[in-house]
Parts: C-alpha cells; structure tokens; sequence
C-alpha cells in the first residue's frame, strides 16, 4: 500500500525527469534504432540501385555462407584473441598507470608525466606501427639489445612468426592507449573522500594497503563499468592495426573479422556480407554484456542497466 | 560511496586488530619510510621509462616533420631531424580552405562539445536517480547502441532525409548523446551520496535545481573527462565532413583539409598517374602526416592543462559528505 | 507534445525516402557563375590532389573554354563505397569517374548515354577509332565512360619503362664492364658475384643487399606475376594468353615457375635475398632502395621511381651508380622478351563519365572537346609559356632545372597547375610533330635529367632510353591485356570467388615456399593448398572472355 502511495507521489515529482527521458529517447530512436533497417540488408542481395525496398530477398543465405567458410571461423578466432588479450593488458596497464601517477609526491611531475602519457593517442596507427616496424627490424632497437645481451644470436624476424603477431598488437595498443585510458581512473580517484585516507594513516595504513583498501575500492565501480562496457566490444579487435602490421606469412592470425569483412565484401561491392557480420557482432556483444551484467548483479557490483 | 566506506570499514578493523603491535609502532613507522622510499624510487623509475617510451614517437614524428621529406624516406631519423626544412609545414599550412577549415573544426569543438556534455549530463542524472521508475528500461536503451550500428548507406539516407546533409548541424546533432560518456557520468552521479539530494529535497528543491545546483558542481571532474573525450573526437573527426559536405566546402574541417592533402601526396595507390602526380616533390606522405600530426596535436597540448586541474590535483568533495 | 510531432514528421518522411531506394536526382551543376563562367563539379573515385579554389591555369582555361570544374576525389573510403553512398543518395556531381564503382553506376541508371553526342564534338569523336568506341559499349549498346588514359597521339614518346622489369644498379653492370645479361642465372650469378667483390657501398660501411622482394599487400606482383615474363609472354595481368592455339595458361604452376621460385629459394638460402623481404612495409623498402643499399629487385617502374629513385638523386647516390635499369631477362637464352610493349592500353573499365544530375551535358562534353585542344592540353600538361616552360629556337619546349623544381612543389602545383588529370587526355606526339603532348616524353628533356652512370650505361648497350634497354613488342592481340576483365571480378561468380582465394593462398604460401628448407616439400604444400581454391573456374571464366574479345575483334576485320 505504501508502496503505491510513494510511487504515485514519485510519478508526479518525476514529471520533469519523464520528459527528458522521453525527449531524449525520441532522439535515440531516430538517430541510434532507426538506421539499423539496415539490418534488412543482411536477408537481401543488397544493391544501392534497388534500395532496401527492392532488393532480393535471400533469406540466411549470407549469414551461411560467412559460416560455411572455414577462414570466417578462423577471423573469428584471432578476433575474439586479440580482443581478450588487448582488453586484459590495456585495462591493467591502465589502472595501474593511473595508480602509481596518483601516488607521485611531485605535483609537477605528476603533471608533466600525464601530459606526456596520452600523446600517442594522437598519433595514427600508421606513424605508430612505422616506428614500431622499425625499432622490430633487424637492425633495430630491440634486437640490437637482444643481441648485445646475448639472449639471441640471430636477429630475430618478428614479423614472420605467428606467436608473435598477437604480442605486438597487444603492446602497440597498451603503448598507444595506456595514458589517454587512465584519464577516467584520474578523474574516478579525485572523487575519493580524502577523509578516508586520512583515517587510514591514522590507523598507520602503509601505502599497499591505503591503495587496495581506499583507491582501488574507490575507482572500483568505474572499473566495473568500463569492464561491462569493454565486454561488449572484444569482437571489435580492430582492423587497421592489424592491417598495417600484417602479412601474408602470418595472415592465418592477423586477419580479423573487420579485415575479411572489407574484402570479402566491401571491396566487392557486397554490403550484404558486412552486414551480416555486423550483426553477428552485435549479437554477440549483448549477449556478453546481458551476461556479464547478469553476473555483476548477483555480486552486488556496479552494473550497466 | 558506500562501497568505498564499507570496504573502508573493513580495513578499520582489520587495523584495530593488529593494535597490539603499538609498540613496535615508532620502529614500523621508520620501516615504512623505508619501504616508501624504495617505492617513491621504483616508481620513479618507472615512470621515467614510461614517458620515454611514450615520449619517443612523438619526438620521432616531430622530427620527422621538420626534415626534408625525400631524405626521409631512407630513414633512420630518430630524435632529430638530419636535413632540416620547414617545408612540410609550409606545404600543410599554404593548404587552401584550411582557415575555413580550421575555423569549422573550432565551431564544432565548441558547440557540439556543450551539446553533448548537456544531454549526457541531463541523460545520467536522470538514469542516475535510485527512485526514477524509468531508470532502467532507459540505461538499456541506451547501452545497446553502443553495439548495435545500421552501417553506412542507413545513416547517409536518415541525415538525408532530416536535412542534415550539407549543414553544420550534422557535426553536432547527431552524436549528441552518447552511451559511453552517459555511463562514465552516470557511475560518477552514483559515488555521490543520496543524502545530499535527500535534504534538498525536505527543502523543497525540485530535480532541476538538484541537477544544477547540487549534482553538477560535484562532478567537476568528470564532466571535465566527458568533455576531453567529446571534444578530441570533433577536433579530429573528418569523415563526416567527407560524407555529409563533400559538396558543401564552407562546411569543410581542419581534419578533412587535412586528409586530403595526405590523400593527394600518398603513394598508396596502385594507379601508375596517381604515383607520377604524387612523386616529384620534396615533401612525401610520410612527412605531411608528421606535419599535420603536430599541428592537430598542439592546440589539444596548449589547452589540456586547463582541464588538467581537475583530475590531477584531487579535487576534494570532503566537505559536503555524510 | 510539438516535438513529438516535429519527431513524427521527420520519422515519416525518412522511412519513406530510405526505403525508395535511389531518390530523385537533384540537378547539380552547369550554372553559370558572376563572371559568366559555366561551374561544374566532378567526383573521381580515386585518391588524387585537389586543388586550389583559386588556381592560375584552371582560371586561365576557365577564360579560353568559359568553363571551370569543381573536383573532388576519394578520401579515406573505397571507390566502391563511395560510389555505393552517391547512388544511395541519388545525387551526383556533374561529372564523374566510378573507379571500381563504374558498373555500379551504370547499373544505377545514373550515367548519360554518351553515343548520341559523340559526333558533335570532333576532338571526342577522334579521340578513339570505331573499334574502340565500341568495346565501350556496356550490355545495353550504349557508350556511358570514356577512359582517361594510355591515349597515343601520333608517334609514342615513352623514354621510361613505366611497368615491370628486373632492375639492376648501373654499378653493378658498370663493374662487370655491361655484360650481356639474359636469363635470371646470369642476373643472380652477377649480383653474387658483383656482391663478392664489393660487399660495401662506397663508404665502405654499408652493406649491400643484394636482392629484395617487395610483398607487401597488393605489391606482392613484385613476387608473385615473374613467371609470365620469364615465359616471354606479356603483362596479361592474371593469366598467360598462347597467341597461337588462344587458350588461358595459368602462369602459377607452369614449369617456369616451379624454376623461378627455385631460384628464389636458393638464392634466399645463400643469403642473396633479403631475409626481411616477406615482412617489410612499403616505407621499409622505400627506405632501402633509397639508401643505394640494394643491387637488384623486380618491380614496376612507378612504383620506386618516384619516391626511391628521387630519393637516391636527392642524396647524390646517383653519381655512385645506384640508380636502376631495366634488364631483358627470359627463363631461357635466346626468347623472345615481351617486358615492354608499345601502344596504349584501352581500359574498358572505368573513365570519365556525365551524370543524370548534369543538367548541361552539351556544355560538359563542350568542356572536354575543348581540354583536348592542343593549347589547352598545352596549358594541362606543360604549363605557362615562359612561366613553367620555355621554346627554343627549333620549336622545342624545354624547362630549365628551377622549373623543374618548381613543377615538381606540392604548394605550387595546388596554386598553379591545373591538369585536370582525370579528363582524357593524350600522350605522343603534338599535333605540331615536335613536341611531346607531356613533359615526360620530352626526349631532351628526360636525356639532361639522367645522371652519368645511367647514360654510360645506356650507350654501353646501345639504347638511349629505358625503354630500349628492353626493346619493344608489338600489342600481342586483340585480347590484350586480360587483367581490364579480372579486375572486375567479384565473388559473385565462382571465378571470381577462385580469384580472391587464389590471392589469399599466394599471399601466405609463396613467402613460405622461398624461405623453405626443403623447396619440394614447400611447394607440393603451396600446389595443395592452391588447388584446393580451384583455380580452374577462374581460368575458364577467362577462356570465355578471351572468346568474347576475339569475337568482338573479328567483326573488324
């Protein structure tokens, strides 16, 4: 009874918040939900010239014809690795960056450091995997250590192994994104009550134990958030990484669903196929997230929806 | 909040257990420093790694750019330019359409950075709100988009047939709301404590001034955050520009200006014409992506430290907790 | 409330546009501007420079033809994708070149029927013979594109080699006083040897490299197509055409590969090849012929002459005998080589083609009768008289060495040449007998370009261009060449389908048949797993072609 009562006061004093809910759903619709008739293009032999109106109607023709193919399958495998293993070592390194810069004594230096941490974010993938070619080569920067140090006595090829493919892209991506990502973790930290650390130097807290029972609990539900999120996107690994790095001797695991996408069907002029996999994609993302968030609730963690 | 006092709690008594050991407490102290003092240096060091290993394509791009673009295609520059010119930048900014170009992409930072910090504000207040009956279905809505996308052609034909094509406002409107920065707020809204709204609420404050004047000026920082992310992808965002304004060039952007003259001098074509009109120049594709690369990056560079204060100086929120 | 209904009205009108499929054209262009110069626009598929909204020569063609187009390229999409979004759109600039997008277009409904037309304006109706019109004719009978390119007009002015070769430095000839090298044996066996003798450049330092392998991405030809040239057949792109019993060879698994890649692999296990030649990028091997480092290599002439070659000049390596020729290399003595063949390629393809938007196709095809004039293809592709050329006494056009520079600026081009590079445009002779239609086949001006070396090196061996280091071959057919028909292959047909597969397979097994230990093993890999795509439906697919084009030949003669 109570209950009602409440809820009917609620509904009145939430006059304002329905509005804009309302207001802003309409946008989503229109700019978000209504492209996705799109999807139709999927069941058809999309051709701009007929439009999605006209086009012929296949039915799962395409979505059979990505899985009937052996190589699909495997995209899918190199995609779903290096999203998994991009996703473990970026969010780790995030954190931890952010961590350890929280807890520099210097306030300049912990600004300056910061600054520099999240330029590469601005450079593009080609000038990033440029230099990375070049201090890999031969004659570069890490296999002349390699050698000098005597852990090798050829130069190593990066480039021509399988093991090493998905290592390099993992480390590109960490050196890339690793201080552009610790930003929300910077900006999580400042809302930690600095009461709380007080108290905890008082109860004679060492540095440890102040992160792990004041930071890390602080931040733990932005973690959490950016985990669900992240979740979703592990098959969305990347393509022009892979692209630049890749070749023929080890395309059996650079190539991911992105890259087959473009020319199996892009560059064919088949939009249908691209679709498909889109929608594939999409699939599985909610999936994960309707999981993980599923798991998240019954820990009583932060969660999506 | 309550997850951080609870877990606080914890450790409170955890520390009260060991409260027997008080006297060796003047020596653990001294241990303590001891141990912080290897940290402080250990982190330093690594610190110092990190920023060089950060720091070195940048310099290398730097000094890529400021050298003469044929020698540096026998490569080997690292740190400094070996045949220095300031023909690359020269080249990028005698670039026609680059102060339209220019002033478009500042236009779109500005306006479309306050839009969409607005309604994600606006949208994460809201779904943010424990007692809001709708909270859930509409934090759904929200996150799907993040994984569902109707492809290209879809989008052409909506901004089409909503008039966007051809305008400013297709830079603006339609990634206004995004589920992304909605969520980074909305888990920033949340470590705020109910009682704040509580008691402004017994004094008889509707959701508008909760928003405005008691929820807002707390998240500080990550509106600070949202608004960084929002605004780097306008500043570096061009292909709506090439899709929705090819035609239109007073709507053209800093990037997509930027895109094509790397377009123009790039080797990456298989057309044997398209390599004769690219060659024979002493700035190459490598050299002009370097060039424009800083100038992109500088303006960022020169106003981050603004947006800095807010999430590196701790800001507190001490004073107005439980 | 209002905004729900604003929000619905939006909502309807566009579900309704969308799923029309191509909207209603909107007329685009041929309006004519203050000064009474017609504007048109024009979007070409294809990545190329833009430029300036003020240029000199557009504005001074823009005064003789009292036209002006407005262009725009393809940035950071495929053409097909770009092509795809314009017809969804149903809006096209005015003029427009399709790329890898043109049957699209024309499938489209959005491109004028040209035919009719075509006899209006002499300079279009001479621009190609009866024959050639009409193997533009797409499956409805009608002319929709007119390709830009490879147009000879008068006697062909080709000083560089512009498609493949094996290349070699002149030092190394020089060295081994110009022999007369033939097969790929005398060429490996000279460069091992020349590598033997003088494992350094001239500094003394840097090693050489002996050979490398370009194979990145769509590069790889530099790997993979030899074996067709090596047979002494000529560049049919994907497949080998016997002109005697007209059937489709497959240049893969001929005896002449299994010996080409032999070669390679033992070469590679000597060391001769460069052990990074698999993994290296572009830029990587841009870096190395540039730094003099490398002996040897096969490529097309474009493909390193305008970013190694310069970059070679620029260091002054030239004078070290660093730059490249061009070697008449064969499987076995004394066949006949078919490296270089004379004659435009015609590609049926794609080209320059008018819109349904252009609301002005007689002033747009005015506009390219005009650009052929010989003043104005003048204006295109030398410049300004007095500004970016000069005559001499005998009528010749010649540059001095600063406006040779200053052609070759990023800045200046975009300020002040227009060469409106994808309209048709000629190559050859002038009409005047004399000059070259383009600078670059300006003999005098190529010869005072070279370095020393590279002209001791050509009158050592009798020739006075690239070309004739190679010698010519006649146009092998009328087929020729079959790779305008593979590259519009897609996996729509089983052929296609093949075709794509066979490059993914080649992609990542012709590295590893080089680099094997044991070559038979490697390759009887390769021939599984390259059969496995079935090669054969392409091939069959491309034996139908064949036909076709002899077919369409016949009716000429």
């Amino acid at each position: 009874m109570k209950t009602k009562a409440i809820n009917m006061v609620d509904l009145k004093r939430q006059k304002v918040l329905i509005f804009w809910a309302a207001a802003i759903t309409i946008y989503g619709i229109i700019f978000n939900y209504l492209p996705l008739a799109g999807w139709l293009m999927a069941f058809q032999n999309y051709k701009p010239v007929t439009g999605l109106l006209h086009s012929q109607f296949v039915g799962l023709a395409k979505f059979k014809l990505l899985f009937s193919d052996v190589s699909f399958l495997r995209v899918i495998r190199n995609t779903l690795a290096m999203g998994v293993i991009n996703l473990a070592v970026t969010f780790f390194m995030a954190i931890l960056f952010a961590i350890l810069l929280n807890e520099m004594a210097s306030k300049g230096g912990k600004k300056v450091v910061q600054t520099i941490s999240y330029l590469p974010h601005f450079l593009s993938w080609i000038i990033v995997t440029g230099i990375l070619h070049d201090a890999l080569s031969g004659t570069g920067i890490i296999n002349t250590l390699l050698l000098h140090f005597g852990a090798v006595t050829q130069p190593i090829n990066f480039f021509a192994h399988e093991k090493y493919f998905w290592p390099i892209v993992a480390f590109a991506n960490v050196w890339k994104e690793t201080g552009w990502n610790a930003i929300i973790y910077l900006a999580a930290i400042t809302s930690i009550d600095p009461s709380l650390y007080e108290a905890a130097a008082i109860d004679g807290a060492g540095r440890w134990a102040k992160i792990k029972h004041v930071t890390l609990p602080g931040i733990k539900p932005t973690i959490m958030i950016l985990l669900l999120m992240n979740v979703g996107n592990v098959l969305n690994a990347g393509f022009e990484i892979q692209y630049l790095l890749g070749n023929g001797l080890v395309q059996n695991v650079s190539q991911t669903i992105d890259i087959y996408v473009l020319k199996w069907g892009i560059s064919q002029g088949d939009y249908s196929i691209g679709t498909a996999a889109g929608i594939f994609k999409s699939v599985v993302a909610i999936v994960l997230i309707v999981i993980c968030n599923h798991l998240a609730k019954k820990h009583g963690e932060e969660r999506l929806f | 909040m309550d997850q951080t006092s609870s877990s606080f709690v914890g450790f409170a008594g955890l520390a009260s257990k060991n409260k027997e050991a008080t006297k060796m407490k003047a020596k653990r102290r001294k241990k303590i420093s001891g141990a912080d003092l290897a940290f402080r240096i250990c982190n330093g060091i690594f610190m110092v790694l990190f920023v060089i290993i950060t720091l070195y394509p940048v310099l290398n791009t730097l000094a890529v750019s400021l050298n003469d673009g044929t020698d540096a295609l026998r490569g080997g520059i690292y740190l400094f330019p070996r045949v220095f010119t300031w023909k690359n930048y020269e080249t990028v900014l005698s670039k026609d359409n680059l102060i339209t170009g220019a002033f478009i992409t500042v236009a779109r930072t500005v306006i479309g950075t306050l839009l969409a910090l607005v309604m994600n504000a606006i949208l994460a207040f809201i779904v943010s709100r424990k007692n809001f009956i709708f909270a859930k279905p509409v934090s759904l809505f929200w996150v799907i988009t993040m994984y569902v996308n109707g492809g290209l052609i879809p989008t052409f034909l909506l901004f089409k047939s909503l008039g966007l094509t051809n305008s400013f406002a297709v830079y603006v409107i339609p990634g206004m709301v995004s589920a992304f920065n909605m969520l980074v707020i909305r888990t920033y809204m949340r470590g705020i404590p109910d009682s704040l709204e509580e008691s402004a609420q017994l004094d008889g404050a509707g959701y508008t001034t909760i928003f405005l004047k008691i929820i807002s000026p707390l998240c500080k920082p990550v509106y600070a955050t949202v608004a960084l992310f929002v605004a780097v992808g306008q500043w570096n965002s061009w292909f709506d520009a090439m899709l929705y304004n090819r035609m239109a060039s007073q709507y053209t952007t800093l990037q997509y200006e930027l895109m094509k003259l790397l377009s123009s001098v790039s080797n990456q074509s298989s057309s044997a014409e398209a390599m004769k009109n690219a060659g024979e120049g002493s700035v190459t594709p490598t050299s002009v992506r370097a060039a424009a690369t800083i100038i992109t990056m500088l303006p960022i560079i020169c106003i981050y430290p603004f947006l800095q204060r807010y999430f590196v100086t701790g800001l507190t929120l001490g004073g107005v907790k439980e | 409330m209002k905004k729900k209904m604003v929000s619905a009205l939006l909502l309807t009108s566009m579900l309704a546009s969308m799923f029309s499929g191509c909207g209603k054209a909107q007329a685009s262009g041929g309006a004519v501007n203050e000064d009474g110069i017609k504007e048109f626009t024009a979007f070409f598929a294809v990545p190329g420079s833009e430029i300036n909204d003020d240029n000199e020569i557009q504005q001074i063609i823009a005064e003789k033809t009292g036209c002006k187009v407005k262009e725009t390229w393809l940035t950071g999409q495929t053409a097909e994708e770009a092509v795809g979004t314009l017809i969804a759109g149903g809006e096209y600039p005015d003029f427009i070149e399709g790329g890898n997008g043109s049957k699209q277009l024309y499938e489209a409904g959005a491109l004028v029927a040209l035919d009719d037309y075509i006899d209006k304006y002499p300079n279009i109706k001479e621009y190609f013979t009866e024959q050639e019109w009409d193997q533009l004719r797409q499956s409805d009978g009608h002319i929709y594109w007119i390709p830009q390119f490879s147009n000879i007009y008068g006697q062909e002015r080709a000083c560089t080699h512009n498609d493949e070769a094996f290349w070699i430095q002149a030092r190394v000839l020089e060295w081994a006083g110009y022999p007369k090298v033939e097969t790929m044996d005398e060429y490996f066996d000279l460069i091992e040897a020349y590598n033997e003798a003088n494992p350094t450049m001239a500094d003394g330092t840097t090693t050489n490299i002996p050979y490398t392998i370009l194979c990145d991405d769509w590069r790889y030809f530099c790997l993979e197509n030899a074996p067709e040239f090596l047979d002494g057949y000529p560049n049919d792109g994907s497949c080998i055409v016997d002109p005697d019993t007209l059937k489709v060879i497959d240049y893969n698994t001929t005896d002449t590969a299994v010996k080409y890649f032999k070669k390679l692999n033992e070469e590679y296990k000597k060391g001769i090849v460069d052990p990074e030649s698999f993994t290296q990028t572009y830029d990587e091997y841009i870096a190395k012929i540039s730094s003099g480092r490398v002996l040897g290599m096969i490529d097309q002439w474009w493909d390193f002459a305008y970013t190694g070659e310069d970059a070679i000049k620029s260091a002054g390596l030239d004078e070290q005998g660093c730059q490249y020729v061009p070697l008449p290399i064969t499987i076995e003595k004394g066949m006949k080589n078919q490296w270089h063949n004379s004659g435009g390629v015609l590609n049926v393809s794609s080209g320059l083609a008018i819109t349904t938007s252009c609301k002005d196709v007689e002033g747009a095809l005015q506009f390219v009768n005009d650009l052929l004039d010989q003043d104005i293809h003048d204006l295109r592709f030398w410049g300004v008289e007095g500004e970016d050329y000069l005559v001499g006494d005998d009528g010749l056009y010649y540059r001095t060495p600063e406006m040779r520079k200053q052609a070759a600026d990023t800045a200046y081009k975009a300020a002040h040449t227009c060469s409106y590079s994808y309209f048709p445009q000629y190559s050859g002779t002038s009409r005047d007998g004399k000059n070259a239609m383009k600078s670059d086949g300006q003999e005098q001006e190529f010869f005072d370009g070279l370095s020393e070396p590279i002209k001791k090196c050509f009158e050592a061996y009798g020739a006075k261009t690239y070309v004739e280091m190679l010698g010519t071959s006649e146009k092998p057919g009328p087929w020729y060449p079959m790779y305008t028909y593979s590259n519009t292959l897609t996996t729509d047909t089983p052929g296609g389908t093949a075709w794509t597969k066979m490059g993914e397979i080649k992609h990542q097994y012709l590295p590893k048949v080089v680099m094997a230990d044991d070559f038979e093993k490697g390759w009887d890999e390769y021939m599984k797993a390259y059969n496995e795509c079935k090669p054969e439906d392409f091939i069959s697919e491309m034996q139908t072609e064949l036909e076709r084009r002899m077919e369409e030949a016949a009716k000429y003669e």
